[in-house]
């Protein structure tokens, strides 16, 4: 989907495998809510929650100094689904589409189909992928040449008289090991099967799909497995009754190992950045030398520790229509649909204590699990009622829906683990954590739509919603929608024959986004002492009057198609308010109180334009060529606000940049040094100027398909701390050209070097990327009907790659890598992240 | 029949619907499943939940420890915290970037952690005060009690947060601690003087409390104050804090006076003094100025000029028990740390795992704050008395210098600094006689001028707080 989609901004969390990415349909939806759009998988409203893990906590990576937190590089839980089985996906970008899901649709819909039985003779088709992944880029930090000059002039870890007799202890650089190659350059393996099924008669019908995943990564002991089992049944009891049962089991298992921030050297990117080449830390017989630099020795971290992901989910649906009137001019039907997602993620992370950096710490050996269970639910059920009076097809539909949500998330994390265990239980210092997640929604809805002969079509709606989540429980919040398309083209009066679609739409929708779980309320802390447990007030206070914030949008637009549909057009202008968007209030500090943990405190517009053309280029026998140009903007921008300017949480780290919110300005943009009177200076934005995409699928002789995928997105900056990491560390590239004051560039570069402000880091991180590329053969049916094959329905053969080339001049590993994870702000924080990967396979799919 | 059928089946889904709504056990969504409401402990609190509440304002009296001591001990150029990671520690705080940043260090930056920390534990105590004047569980001394202790946590951590801030001042008045919408409301910004002034009143205040106290308090007592457990004893813990209150007001009289009722002791042991424990049960602190001795992940170090400076034979310096040692690699070979533009030979060792308990005020420092009101009141015999005392502890000879006040005051200036190393006052005590411009190292180093700052930077929340409501 990345790249295809006008109007969203898809990026990954980091290249590790099973990686996390994040979704932005039209902008920003939110600050500090989710940002992220609602999915529904057949009628299951799924899970997309991104878990702690515990990585990023003090006795691992340390990138945070809480227990808990937003630096762990995890996944979010969509990355679990198998893309395999999806037969279409729909996408409700705005609010003036998404209306009728109301709540939580606020960042738009996602509506994702998968295949269905079809009633005849029992089809299997069996597949068989394999490939290899690549970094697809590296920065070359450990081709960067040595000198005593260098080390002369450089500052350094140890100071400058330990550098050099450590330089001349290991050779001199006479010997030099390119350890960036060794961590990164790794090929991985990815192998994948899949059996289906589909079959059964008009009344019972079944679709049943078995796939196997298997990939290795670009870093030792790395990888993600995925196996996925589905059912999908359809069943037609009655004349007037059918019902289709959706059923899904996925167990997934990822080793991601460590990338993103840190305080340990635990960190691969960050300890590569401090990692001069000449340096000897290969094992010898099991033993690994000891970083003087960063005190961890960087290979140990890759053979020896575990930071791994495992989970156990069950998505099931069921959905029902039954007519209760159908006749030529009417039919009513009462419709109901219900699902559950139940999915249960075991994280481990463990620090064997005669890890190098463990050794230091206080206890060495350190391992946290954590559980975590949720478990969510979903009814709706829906009455229809459709009239057809001469040329008007009118429908009426009313209906409820609740939806529930209920997790738990446990830890247990020990310090002073013995060798040979890691096993929590057998620590010295053993902390743990519960923490209970419940909250449910009830919406009503009633909708009326008009179609008159395909010329005029109309639809209003409205839709009231209450959550627990809302500071009144009980109230109704209500959204509004209407729109109206005039597909002009279908008037008598049209004359323009070439031109058969011309459409004219117009529509405007309210969605509800209700606060996260628990800002309403204001609860005692524990706090201990000397055997004794305590307990204190509160810093962030509950807030018992929040309401939903609420997106409105309105969207105007024309859609255009030329001979017979030979050539489109598309052309979209969105409008989109987000009103009483819900922050935390951060108060005067000096009061003692830190925040209201939610507040609707303002609002915030996105503006945006999409623009998508589309046609057979070439419609020759022998070769046809579709493309598609997608090219899109959008703009952001915070218009009011009742609480003081404030830096976006989880934005950044100071002078190298935070996002900041203030009325007149994007939430999304980079602000820091210098400060001038008190107030940070402006830099460019995180999102795009604009992005394009263009997609090409050519036939070939018939038998050959070949596409590709291009995607450009322009000046979108990011807060790259990559350079500062391996200036520090010597490792950049170019550390030892001279500036126009003779000083190496590695050094003039580093924070608190004279001129040195925000403006080094921000930095440009625009790209195109060839997305995808792929060349299947199927084979003709002549080989089919006579030979081996005989009685095969259908044989392909393909190849494809994935992220192939990247054209930009970005330093670092991935212009889209993000630190802090699905940040609703997007906040591409860049701290050597896990390097984006670069997939070839072959594909085998053969139908029987 | 179709239409029976029909029936059935709609009325199957009606009846699988109402079963979902009425469930046997209806969860109370507006009840925190995660944590008690804080509702139930400020109103009407039993004597268990005030109890619950004495612990845990003990517990919060730690917060902000570390922060508070890791800036002023590098701004002071005692210690550097080195996070081979992190440069900010031994730039930016070293001063580094004041030109863009605005005279100190980054308002939205990481070094702003005690601000919050002491501003949070000086409204808990006022909470925990309303809470005992919200209950008919615990008798009226009692009550007075809890107002002497948490008043007396008030004046200890509000004068850290007030000399942190310096020249900024700190926001002073409440009118109400409890009411959400006066949080909206809170006072403006004073100066230093009345910050200090305000210091005082809660070190008073705390003390008329205590005296109407009775004997103990409805709380325990954590071991960290052996000894001053009792009403009376920690009326002497209030009266050391009022002292060292008055000396930075540079009210000699008045320490002096608070010193006649705290727990001076001019013949006894120097080390006597309430501690803050740490350990590491679930949610306890640990001390995080602890790092393994040598390590190359995030030591503390010692700026060079502070061993270099020290007088010969110092046992607060040199040899065993010292409070630092030099760092040393494997093989035992001197190995000294980088900092960005520093070198440090020694490291910190004052503290021996990360359960080791830290000194809040002690006999030294209030013989110390005795010599210096002494010599500044020109009572030069007693001044050197006590200076003497604290030199002997610390294996040195009785002081032979001038007996005026001045070479007095230089004099107790030196003991505090090994006295007190690393402990929050060497920054301090510069700034309280304007020598901060001979704090060393500061200046152009390299190609890169260090700047000792004179404050730490009022945070960026203050700031834009008052912009919105000016």
């Amino acid at each position: 989907m990345q790249g295809k989609l006008p109007g969203a901004q898809i990026s990954a969390n980091s290249g590790a495998p099973g990686g996390g990415f994040s979704v932005r349909l039209r902008g920003v939806s939110s600050i500090n809510q989710s940002s992220e759009p609602l999915y529904i998988i057949d009628g299951v409203y799924v899970n997309n929650a991104q878990n702690a893990t515990g990585a990023g906590t003090g006795p691992f990576s340390g990138a945070t100094g809480q227990t808990a937190g937003t630096q762990d590089q995890a996944p979010n839980r969509l990355a679990d689904l198998n893309p395999a089985d999806i037969e279409n996906i729909e996408v409700l970008k705005g609010s003036s589409a998404a209306a009728i899901y109301g709540t939580r649709a606020n960042a738009g819909v996602i509506i994702i189909t998968t295949k269905k039985g079809k009633a005849g003779k029992t089809q299997v088709s069996v597949g068989q992928d394999v490939g290899i992944v690549r970094a697809l880029n590296l920065i070359g930090m450990h081709q960067t040449p040595w000198n005593v000059d260098k080390i002369n002039k450089g500052i350094w870890l140890v100071p400058n008289s330990t550098m050099a007799s450590l330089f001349a202890a290991n050779g001199s650089g006479a010997q030099t090991t390119d350890y960036e190659k060794l961590v990164y350059g790794n090929t991985g393996v990815v192998s994948s099967t899949r059996v289906s099924m589909s079959g059964g008669s008009e009344n019972a019908r079944f679709f049943a799909a078995a796939s196997h995943w298997n990939e290795t990564g670009i870093q030792k002991r790395t990888g993600y497995r995925r196996t996925s089992l589905r059912l999908n049944a359809d069943f037609k009891p009655a004349k007037f009754w059918d019902v289709s049962f959706s059923s899904n089991y996925l167990n997934t298992s990822s080793d991601r190992s460590f990338s993103g921030n840190d305080n340990n050297g635990v960190s691969l990117g960050y300890n590569l950045a401090y990692l001069p080449n000449w340096l000897q830390l290969k094992p010898t017989n099991g033993v690994y030398p000891e970083n003087p630099l960063t005190g961890q020795n960087v290979l140990e971290i890759v053979d020896k520790t575990i930071n791994n992901e495992k989970v156990n989910r069950f998505i099931g649906a069921i959905t029902s229509n039954l007519y209760m009137l159908r006749t030529d001019k009417n039919t009513l039907k009462f419709a109901v649909q219900s699902g559950l997602d139940f999915s249960q993620q075991e994280n481990v992370v463990f620090m064997s204590p005669d890890i190098q950096y463990q050794q230091q710490r206080a206890n060495p050996g350190a391992s946290r699990f954590t559980s975590t269970r949720a478990y969510n639910t979903n009814i709706q059920g829906f009455l229809v009622y459709n009239l057809l009076v001469n040329k008007f097809n009118l429908t009426t539909s009313a209906g409820l829906t609740r939806l529930e949500f209920n997790s738990r998330s446990q830890w247990f994390q020990a310090e002073g683990l013995p060798p040979g265990t890691s096993n929590p239980n057998n620590g010295l210092v053993q902390l743990s954590n519960l923490f209970n997640n419940r909250s449910r929604d009830d919406g009503r809805v009633i909708q009326q739509e008009v179609n008159w002969d395909d010329k005029v079509i109309a639809n209003v709606g409205y839709r009231w919603d209450k959550s627990s989540a809302n500071g009144d429980a009980n109230q109704l919040y209500g959204a509004p929608k209407a729109s109206l398309a005039v597909n002009v083209a279908n008037f008598d009066f049209w004359k323009l024959k070439p031109l058969n679609v011309f459409k004219l739409r117009v529509a405007y929708g309210q969605t509800q986004n209700p606060a996260n779980f628990g800002g309403i309320f204001t609860s005692m802390v524990p706090a201990a002492i000397g055997g004794g447990t305590g307990f204190v007030t509160p810093t962030s206070l509950g807030n018992t009057t929040i309401k939903p914030e609420t997106a409105k949008e309105l969207e105007f637009g024309a859609d255009f198609a030329l001979f017979s549909g030979r050539f489109g057009a598309e052309f979209t202008y969105y409008d989109k308010r987000v009103t009483d968007f819900i922050d935390v209030f951060n108060l005067s500090p000096g009061t003692g109180v830190s925040s209201f943990s939610v507040f609707n405190v303002g609002d915030f517009k996105n503006n945006g334009v999409e623009i998508g053309l589309n046609g057979d280029v070439l419609r020759m026998k022998k070769l046809r060529w579709n493309a598609n140009i997608n090219w899109w903007q959008n703009r952001t921008e915070v218009t009011r606000m009742v609480i003081p300017e404030k830096a976006v949480a989880a934005t950044g780290f100071g002078a190298f940049g935070t996002q900041r919110q203030r009325v007149g300005s994007s939430p999304t943009a980079w602000y820091g040094t210098p400060n001038v009177n008190g107030a940070p200076t402006r830099y460019e934005d995180a999102q795009p100027k604009w992005q394009l995409s263009w997609s090409n699928n050519l036939r070939i002789l018939n038998d050959f398909e070949f596409s590709f995928l291009l995607h450009h997105s322009h000046k979108n900056f990011n807060s790259s701390l990559n350079q500062q990491l391996t200036d520090e560390g010597g490792t950049s590239p170019d550390w030892s050209n001279l500036n126009k004051d003779g000083v190496p560039v590695g050094v003039a570069r580093q924070l608190g070097q004279p001129g040195i402000t925000t403006r080094q880091f921000i930095q440009d991180a625009t790209f195109t990327k060839l997305r995808e590329v792929s060349l299947y053969y199927t084979l003709p049916k002549k080989f089919l009907e006579a030979g081996p094959l005989k009685g095969l329905q259908q044989v392909r053969v393909g190849v494809s790659g994935q992220n192939l080339f990247i054209w930009t001049n970005y330093y670092g590993y991935d212009p889209e890598a993000a630190n802090f994870g699905n940040r609703p702000t997007i906040a591409p924080v860049d701290l050597l992240s896990f390097p984006a990967a670069r997939r070839m396979y072959f594909h085998l799919n053969v139908n029987f | 029949m179709k239409l029976i059928k029909q029936l059935l089946v709609a009325g199957l889904f009606v009846a699988a619907a109402s079963s979902c709504k009425k469930e046997l056990f209806e969860v109370d969504y507006n009840l925190d499943p995660n944590a008690p409401p804080s509702d139930l402990y400020l109103n009407n609190a039993t004597a268990q939940q005030i109890n619950a509440l004495g612990v845990g304002l003990q517990s919060v009296m730690r917060a902000g420890f570390v922060d508070f001591t890791r800036n002023a001990a590098a701004v002071g150029r005692e210690v550097i915290f080195s996070a081979s990671t992190d440069n900010r520690y031994f730039t930016e705080l070293l001063g580094t970037n004041t030109a863009a940043l605005g005279g100190a260090n980054d308002p939205t930056g990481i070094f702003n952690g005690y601000y919050s920390s002491y501003s949070q534990t000086r409204r808990r105590a006022e909470q925990f005060i309303t809470a005992a004047k919200n209950t008919n569980s615990i008798t009226a001394a009692q009550k007075s009690s809890v107002e002497g202790f948490a008043k007396t946590v008030q004046a200890f951590v509000t004068l850290n947060l007030a000399l942190m801030q310096g020249k900024n001042g700190i926001r002073e008045t409440f009118s109400d601690y409890l009411t959400p919408g006066d949080l909206l409301k809170p006072g403006k910004f004073g100066t230093y003087a009345t910050a200090l002034a305000l210091c005082k009143k809660y070190a008073d205040d705390g003390l008329t409390a205590l005296n109407a106290a009775g004997t103990t308090f409805p709380f325990t007592i954590n071991s960290g104050f052996a000894g001053f457990s009792s009403v009376a004893d920690f009326r002497k813990f209030n009266r050391a804090i009022a002292a060292r209150i008055a000396m930075h007001q540079a009210d000699w009289a008045g320490v002096l006076s608070a010193l006649n009722g705290s727990f001076l002791d001019l013949t006894g042991n120097l080390g006597v003094g309430p501690r803050l424990i740490f350990s590491t049960a679930p949610n306890d602190f640990t001390n995080g100025l602890f790092h393994v001795a040598n390590s190359s992940g995030a030591p503390y170090v010692v700026f060079n000029d502070v061993i270099a400076d020290a007088e010969a034979g110092d046992r607060r310096m040199f040899g065993a028990g010292a409070k630092v040692g030099q760092r040393l690699d494997a093989n035992g070979v001197p190995n000294p740390r980088q900092s960005g533009a520093f070198t440090s030979t020694h490291e910190v060792r004052m503290y021996a795992s990360n359960v080791a308990s830290a000194s809040i005020i002690r006999n030294e420092e209030l013989v110390l704050m005795y010599a210096e009101a002494q010599a500044q009141l020109n009572a030069t015999g007693l001044a050197k008395t006590a200076i003497d005392l604290v030199r002997a502890n610390a294996g040195l000879p009785a002081y032979s210098g001038a007996l005026t006040t001045a070479a007095l005051v230089d004099e107790v200036l030196k003991q505090r600094r090994y006295s007190l190393f690393n402990e929050g006052h060497r920054w301090f005590d510069m700034r309280r006689y304007n020598r901060l411009a001979s704090v060393r190292p500061s200046g152009l180093i390299g190609t890169i001028t260090f700047v000792v700052f004179e404050a730490m930077a009022r945070p960026d929340a203050e700031v834009q707080w008052d912009l919105l409501n000016p």
